[in-house]
């Protein structure tokens, strides 16, 4: 018997060998990952599709200030492509129409049908339709904190906040083929809804949070101020009181999440006034700013300590010095979160907001940005509001900036809020009285939104230079905008009808009896049955009862007429007629579109009573859209010629999967424009 | 006793400031992460050297044998109880007495490190105003609060503009201006307080420079902390000026994280250089 030779690969070799490969390996797709940041490679093949969209801009105004040669890239693109006003979602509010964009859909697919919901298990309890906080569930004391643990074996559930909208969003669709898709603060898609291929990124909009957790709380400190903080909608109002010409007090901050009480944390901050200079200075968290009156700061870094170290919440806001003297008044904006440390998450991936940030600075990321709170509730006059408005844009055209530079190829969206929120202030495009303006300032203010539009083309204009026909341009509009001067109180109708009882009830969230109430409204367009089997005190019976009803509410609502004769309400849609989808439970029985001028009381968005039915609008607030779909149609610009005569809000996504050669899924109703 | 501590502190500053002038140049043109890698190096090895000779050695040779062999022990004994506690026992004993070893050599380093990391602070702490970017300079008046303000003006100059100010903090006594960068550089702030004339430097420029956030007073800790420029005395008009200069961000040479960087990087060069310059640490 021989010795085989010995072998040339022995084991040791062999796991030599391995472990180079393998280190190989690792090196190579860790060096892939850092030069590529993590990126898949782009199917789009070098097409390039931009959609601008313009929150709010109306076809009506577009066409005339086109004929007056106002906007002349907007104009370039009609000729050279096409203009169509678009029809808008019924109804015709953001959240509803920009799922409808996203879904390719209508309400009936995404579920979302107005800016309110109501929980009917609980009656008619609010909430935000496009997302709702889930309280955490499960924690562990120790030492007077409040751990939740997410982790075997204690599998505590944190507070989270949930995507209402349903359906697919179509860059889905774009994802799964490998062509990518950015957007830049898109509506109705906080939280962002998660990329499966890793082609897609956004930048959350409209819904996103500030860090108290609403759409905006400003807070005001004022040497006039109660004595007591006060609340009120969208803002805080706190006393300063002066020593030796200095002050202190503390920035309302969001709840301690380790607190079993969850605790507001806040952070101190002193402001020393010289009424010689006109001036301040703030020391906040060691930054030192120095403010003249009437000058905003940059935005300022804040840390809300929580109970355990290490775990500060991170948020931004900006100050503005209104007044020295007499009287000393400091705005504080809406915290932000920080995108540089976004917790929670703005965007998707989660990394794309701090990109920004790193390259940008610090930014708004509020889905409101523009503080129109501080303007209804008279913190701002119309020029501060204009100005923190403007400011708003500013830092957008930046954004878009660096978007287009971050820009290859695949699908860019980049969305303005400027013209909704400045054109609700502004808009006036009539004779008759303005609820708070002498006719001169009516028209004066209207100007300014010319004078946005223009701006905006100048933006559009750009993007035309900047690409001609190599890229394919959409420039769009979830809905126009209308005169908003008398009020209509859904309910106070409905109780004057004897829909809703008792006579003498103020809110149906207080003091209806809802055994002597058969219909209510609430939401700013929404009208809703009491149906027996679906609101917990329900007493409409399905079927012919409530058919009966709504035949009868429907023919006298579009009799309702204002004192002068107008009538108010152009239709009232059956939403079982005008919705088809499976993410209907939510909806609303009826959707109320009204005339052009008139539009849902306040008081109605949140189920209160007014003696009247037909009030005047009294707010700064003075022009809307939540009218009848047909009423406050948007806008498509293009650079392609425009086939569809009558295109709508839910043929974008098919169109833009179009341009990338992707088939319409048949989940969703919208065709190719195209 | 404070006098006599700020008098040491601004002659090791003014000295450190002279040695720092010239071995630190090379910061404003090498790379950040070069630079800061090097001097950490470089410290990393004199640091061992220092701490070679002002240490016992041989102490702690006899202290680093005495805990192998107790470890030498623990792994020889682990079926013996009390064998094994006592040599857990007596490498702690030895750990602590490597401690207190390294008091000696660590006191005799404290003033030349905190020399070294001040000077290295005023490249790595922060860096200096770009074109257009704004910061507040706050010139702090010496006297308590009801001393009278004498007139404060800052003199018009070419390398800023001058956004707002002055602005004046009563209750402690500082003035304010906001400034605007305007031309790239070393410039001199100079400020009319009273009936006499005082001066803070200002760095406008990208890349490196050497930064002063502030022109210190008359007080020691103050004085080793802001070393570049001349304190202000005790019979001054002026307590102290500094300028809130930006951040600087990296991982490696940013507002911050350069101390740590340079403490990981003169640890492992002195760790690897041990044994070439025999030192028992």
């Amino acid at each position: 018997m021989t010795d085989s030779p010995p072998s040339l690969i022995n084991r040791r070799t062999i796991l030599k060998g391995t472990a180079a490969v393998a280190a190989g390996a690792a090196a190579i797709a860790a060096g892939n990952y850092w030069l590529g940041a993590g990126r898949n490679p782009s199917r789009a093949a070098g097409k390039k599709v931009i959609v601008i969209g313009i929150d709010g801009m109306d076809p009506r105004l577009s066409e005339r200030m086109m004929a007056e040669g106002l906007l002349p890239n907007l104009a370039k693109l009609r000729s050279g492509g096409g203009f169509r006003p678009l029809g808008t979602s019924t109804p015709p509010q953001s959240p509803v129409a920009w799922a409808s964009f996203i879904n390719g859909a209508g309400p009936g697919d995404h579920g979302i049908f107005d800016f309110i919901h109501r929980h009917p298990e609980k009656q008619c309890e609010p909430f935000y339709s496009a997302a709702e906080t889930i309280p955490g569930e499960g924690h562990w004391d120790v030492a007077g904190r409040r751990l939740q643990l997410d982790f075997w074996p204690f599998r505590h559930q944190l507070p989270r906040t949930e995507l209402k909208r349903q359906g697919v969003p179509f860059w889905d669709y774009l994802d799964a083929a490998g062509v990518p898709s950015t957007f830049y603060d898109l509506p109705s898609n906080y939280p962002a809804s998660p990329s499966h291929h890793g082609h897609h990124r956004c930048l959350c909009g409209m819904g996103t949070p500030d860090m108290l957790g609403t759409y905006g709380t400003y807070q005001l400190f004022a040497e006039d101020g109660p004595a007591d903080p006060v609340d009120e909608a969208g803002g805080k109002r706190t006393r300063l009181a002066f020593d030796n010409d200095t002050a202190r007090a503390r920035i309302a901050g969001p709840g301690d999440a380790f607190s079993p009480t969850a605790k507001e944390t806040s952070v101190e901050f002193q402001v020393h006034r010289d009424r010689e200079a006109n001036a301040a200075v703030i020391d906040v968290l060691g930054h030192r700013i120095i403010l003249k009156a009437g000058q905003w700061s940059r935005w300022t870094p804040l840390v809300f300590e929580q109970s355990l170290p290490m775990q500060g919440l991170r948020g931004i806001c900006r100050f503005y010095l209104q007044e020295v003297a007499p009287r000393f008044r400091l705005y504080v904006s809406p915290i932000n979160i920080d995108p540089s440390a976004p917790a929670p998450s703005i965007s998707e991936p989660d990394s794309f907001a701090r990109g920004i940030a790193s390259r940008l600075g610090p930014f708004a990321t509020t889905g409101f940005q523009e503080d129109y709170k501080a303007r209804t509730n008279g913190v701002f006059n119309d020029d501060e509001y204009a100005r923190q408005a403007g400011m708003v844009l500013d830092e957008r055209l930046a954004l878009l900036e660096r978007a287009i530079e971050d820009y290859e190829d695949g699908l860019l969206f980049f969305y303005f809020s400027s013209s909704d929120l400045q054109s609700h202030m502004f808009w006036w495009d009539s004779d008759d009285r303005h609820p708070i303006r002498s006719a001169p300032e009516a028209k004066k203010y209207n100007e300014h939104v010319r004078r946005l539009y223009r701006r905006l083309d100048g933006v559009v204009g750009q993007l035309i230079d900047r690409y001609g026909s190599r890229a394919t341009l959409i420039v769009m509009s979830d809905h126009g905008f209308a005169n908003f001067g008398r009020q209509f109180n859904v309910n106070t109708w409905l109780r004057g009808w004897g829909y809703l009882g008792p006579p003498e009830c103020t809110s149906i969230l207080k003091d209806v009896d809802w055994s002597q109430t058969s219909a209510y409204g609430l939401g700013i367009n929404g009208l809703y049955l009491n149906m027996k089997g679906r609101e917990r005190d329900g007493i409409v019976e399905p079927g012919d009862q409530r058919e009966a009803l709504l035949a009868e509410i429907v023919e006298r609502l579009q009799a309702v007429t204002d004192e002068d004769g107008r009538p108010v309400i152009r239709g009232a849609y059956r939403s079982d007629r005008i919705y088809k989808g499976d993410a209907t439970a939510l909806a609303p029985d009826l959707v109320i579109g009204y005339h052009r001028g008139f539009r849902a009381s306040w008081a109605t968005t949140l189920g209160e009573l007014t003696e009247q039915f037909l009030t005047d609008n009294d707010q700064a607030w003075s022009a809307d859209h939540c009218a009848d779909a047909l009423e406050v149609p948007g806008v498509l610009f293009s650079n392609q010629p425009i086939r569809s005569e009558k295109p709508t809000l839910v043929d974008l996504a098919p169109s833009i999967l179009a341009q990338f050669g992707l088939d319409t899924p048949s989940r969703m109703v919208g065709r190719d424009v195209f | 006793m404070t006098n006599l501590l700020a008098w040491i502190a601004a002659w090791l500053s003014a000295g450190a400031s002279l040695v720092g002038r010239y071995l630190l140049a090379p910061v404003a043109v090498l790379p950040g992460w070069l630079s800061a890698t090097a001097i950490g190096a470089v410290t990393g090895v004199l640091l061992l050297a220092v701490f070679k000779h002002t240490s016992n050695q041989p102490a702690i040779h006899c202290v680093r044998n005495d805990i192998d062999a107790h470890l030498l022990a623990l792994k020889l004994f682990r079926d013996s109880a009390a064998v094994a506690l006592r040599a857990q026992a007596r490498v702690i004993a030895g750990a602590a007495r490597l401690l207190l070893l390294a008091v000696v050599p660590m006191l005799v380093m404290a003033i030349p490190v905190t020399l070294v990391l001040a000077q290295m602070s005023l490249w790595y702490e922060a860096r200096p105003l770009r074109i257009g970017e704004e910061s507040v300079v706050t010139l702090a008046l010496a006297g308590d609060a009801s001393a009278p303000w004498p007139s404060v003006s800052l003199r018009p100059t070419d390398a800023v503009e001058v956004e707002a100010g002055p602005v004046r903090v009563r209750n402690r006594r500082e003035v304010c201006w906001n400034l605007r960068a305007r031309e790239p550089g070393s410039h001199r702030l100079e400020f009319q307080v009273g009936d006499q004339a005082v001066a803070k430097e200002l760095a406008i420029g990208d890349g490196f420079m050497r930064v002063s956030l502030e022109r210190p007073g008359w007080d020691w800790s103050s004085i080793l902390l802001s070393p570049w420029e001349s304190p202000f005395r005790p019979g001054d008009p002026v307590r102290s000026i500094a300028v809130a200069y930006p951040q600087r961000s990296s991982r490696i040479y940013g507002s911050g994280a350069w101390v740590i960087y340079w403490f990981v990087v003169s640890f492992v060069v002195a760790l690897i250089f041990r044994r070439a310059l025999n030192v028992k640490i």
